[in-house]
């Protein structure tokens, strides 16, 4: 479960403070897929790192799983976060000289119990097995979204935070990529997809619409499962 | 742990150009460190042997001396107890390197006035320790002759001669310089003294001492006063010339080296930080990608310092191989003459396998506080 509580973000440019978040509370039940629309600039993607532990706010709370995230000290949150949140974001980020495979195992730092052949079901379950040799940049735009998807949820952390996941592809693999995660809902997982489309609303529980830092429509929908 | 070294060898075999530039960086440091520290030896012998070369620069002579003629023949008629030397050498306001007690007359071998010179041991100051005889080594009832007094004698070195009735055998005979040394026959004081029945005198003391470059005050009139005060029958010269060339020198010596290899380090450093920093700008991303994995900033710092230190250990042991084979196949150019100093440091290699990583670790310390620093979100938001 993921829980905020009336969170503030503010960044300092050259411009002057910019605001990020605006006193936005919300609550995303465990095991449902969330996505979170809304124009450039609207405070998707801060929400995003927010919730991930990785930007924290000037007010406010966030709660994963019922912890308080903010409340530790930085290494304590590195590995909370090591074990109960996965990342995907839309520019892959794959490290350019591991191949799929080693990629997919970057995970597993201070993770001794995942094992390399763990990796390679789930790169097979991803239709990856092919590939676990290749070097990101032999692989389709497509075979690295899967990569990073694999590398996400190789531990199953509870929650997946997935950034414009669909941004880079083609239609064939975005509803590919947006069945996975759904799939991944449907095994329990938390899933909160940041996106500008449309593909992953039709496995979204509930909808959250943002402008301006601020959450201005939140909806159940009503076919979720 | 080990993640984190598996990832730093994927990536210097990845980024292999900087990975290149930054090992030969490292490298040159450390070559040129052992190749100064290799040579060193032998440029201050040479330096030594140079500045030793140029003469004395303090003359000590008997208060009775005429001065005058002094300066026209080059020694002194007069002569002083041999004691003077010795009170000279412990006195304790007194400077110097090494003080040398002479006894020189002019005598007439084979119709030919000639030099003769009785040359004491050097005596060096208490507690210092002896340097390497760089000069004569003169045998009992031997002597070093001049290239004119052999070519007049027909002498020949390990034959014997006869002069101031007694017989004296040619330890060597001199190369021809063409100074006042083709004329003059040199043995020890003792013989000398012995042959002149001068038991006990001598009438200069030759001494090495750099007190000329104390900076705003006469060094000689200092020497003059302590002088005064023990050796009350003593007058003393100083070479100006002589003095600051032979100071000059070894002051050059002396600050050469330190200089050079802490340019050489600065360099190296800059060089190692700006790749580092170079590096760590390339890999902004996947650092901030790191950190969304849980990877805390122990483990980001050990990225960038465990890569500098391994490019260090790689540098060290290049290094020293490199600055070994410029030593031992340049240095001798250089150093002709004291070319058997130049050796192989085996120590040098555990203090480069130190150092080294050292210097690469500290020069990519701000690297790795920009890597740890980075805020992800901001890198990861930027897509």
């Amino acid at each position: 479960m993921i829980s905020l509580q009336s969170v503030s973000t503010t960044f300092s440019t050259r411009g002057g403070p910019v605001t990020g978040l605006d006193d936005v509370t919300l609550e995303i039940p465990a095991g449902q897929l969330a996505c979170v629309v809304g124009p450039s600039g609207s405070g998707k993607t801060t929400l995003l790192m927010a919730i991930g532990g990785m930007l924290r706010p000037n007010v406010g709370t966030v709660q994963v799983n019922g912890q308080d995230v903010y409340s530790m000290s930085g290494s304590a949150r590195a590995a909370f976060r090591a074990r109960n949140i996965g990342f995907i974001f839309q520019m892959f980020h794959l490290v350019p000289y591991l191949n799929v495979l080693d990629n997919v195992l970057l995970c597993t730092h201070g993770n001794g119990g995942t094992s390399k052949q763990a990796a390679v079901e789930l790169l097979e379950r991803l239709g990856l097995s092919h590939r676990a040799g290749h070097k990101p940049s032999q692989l389709s735009t497509g075979e690295r979204q899967r990569t990073a998807i694999a590398r996400a949820t190789l531990l199953k952390p509870s929650v997946l935070l997935a950034d414009e996941p669909t941004g880079n592809l083609d239609e064939e693999n975005a509803a590919e990529v947006v069945k996975i995660l759904g799939n991944y809902r449907d095994e329990g997982g938390t899933v909160l997809v940041v996106t500008h489309g449309s593909d992953a609303l039709e496995y979204a529980d509930r909808v959250i619409r943002m402008r301006a830092g601020r959450v201005t429509e939140e909806t159940i929908t009503a076919d979720s499962s | 742990m080990k993640l984190v070294c598996w990832l730093i060898f994927k990536e210097l075999l990845h980024r292999k150009v900087s990975f290149v530039l930054s090992t030969v960086a490292a490298m040159a440091a450390v070559a040129l460190c052992v190749a100064i520290s290799m040579t060193q030896a032998a440029a201050q012998n040479e330096t030594r042997r140079t500045t030793r070369d140029i003469g004395s620069n303090i003359f000590i002579i008997p208060k009775m001396a005429d001065e005058f003629d002094y300066f026209n023949t080059g020694f002194s008629e007069k002569t002083m107890p041999e004691e003077t030397v010795h009170e000279m050498a412990k006195a304790p306001n007194i400077s110097y390197n090494h003080l040398i007690a002479t006894l020189t007359q002019e005598i007439t071998i084979a119709g030919r006035t000639v030099r003769l010179v009785g040359l004491s041991g050097a005596l060096h100051p208490p507690g210092r320790r002896k340097k390497s005889k760089m000069g004569f080594a003169i045998k009992q009832d031997h002597v070093y002759i001049g290239y004119r007094i052999a070519e007049v004698l027909s002498a020949k070195k390990n034959e014997d001669v006869q002069f101031l009735g007694r017989k004296w055998t040619v330890q060597r005979i001199e190369p021809e310089k063409g100074t006042i040394e083709d004329i003059t026959i040199f043995g020890l004081l003792p013989d000398v003294q012995e042959a002149l029945n001068l038991p006990d005198r001598i009438n200069e003391i030759k001494a090495i001492d750099c007190l000329c470059l104390t900076a705003d005050r006469d060094p000689v009139k200092i020497l003059r006063e302590e002088l005064d005060k023990i050796l009350p029958n003593a007058k003393v010269f100083h070479i100006a010339a002589i003095a600051d060339a032979r100071a000059k020198q070894r002051q050059m010596m002396d600050k050469y080296s330190p200089f050079l290899v802490a340019v050489l380090l600065v360099v190296s450093a800059a060089w190692l930080g700006v790749l580092a920093a170079v590096n760590v700008g390339e890999r902004i991303s996947e650092i901030g990608l790191l950190r969304a994995l849980g990877y805390r900033s122990g483990a980001i710092s050990a990225l960038v310092l465990g890569r500098a230190a391994l490019i260090g250990i790689l540098g060290a042991i290049l290094g020293y191989a490199v600055g070994c084979l410029l030593a031992i196949n340049v240095g001798p150019e250089y150093f002709p003459v004291t070319a058997k100093a130049i050796r192989a440091q085996p120590a040098m290699l555990g203090w480069a396998l130190l150092g080294a990583p050292l210097l690469a670790m500290l020069a990519s310390f701000i690297p790795a506080s920009w890597a740890v620093s980075h805020d992800p979100a901001v890198t990861l938001r930027q897509d």
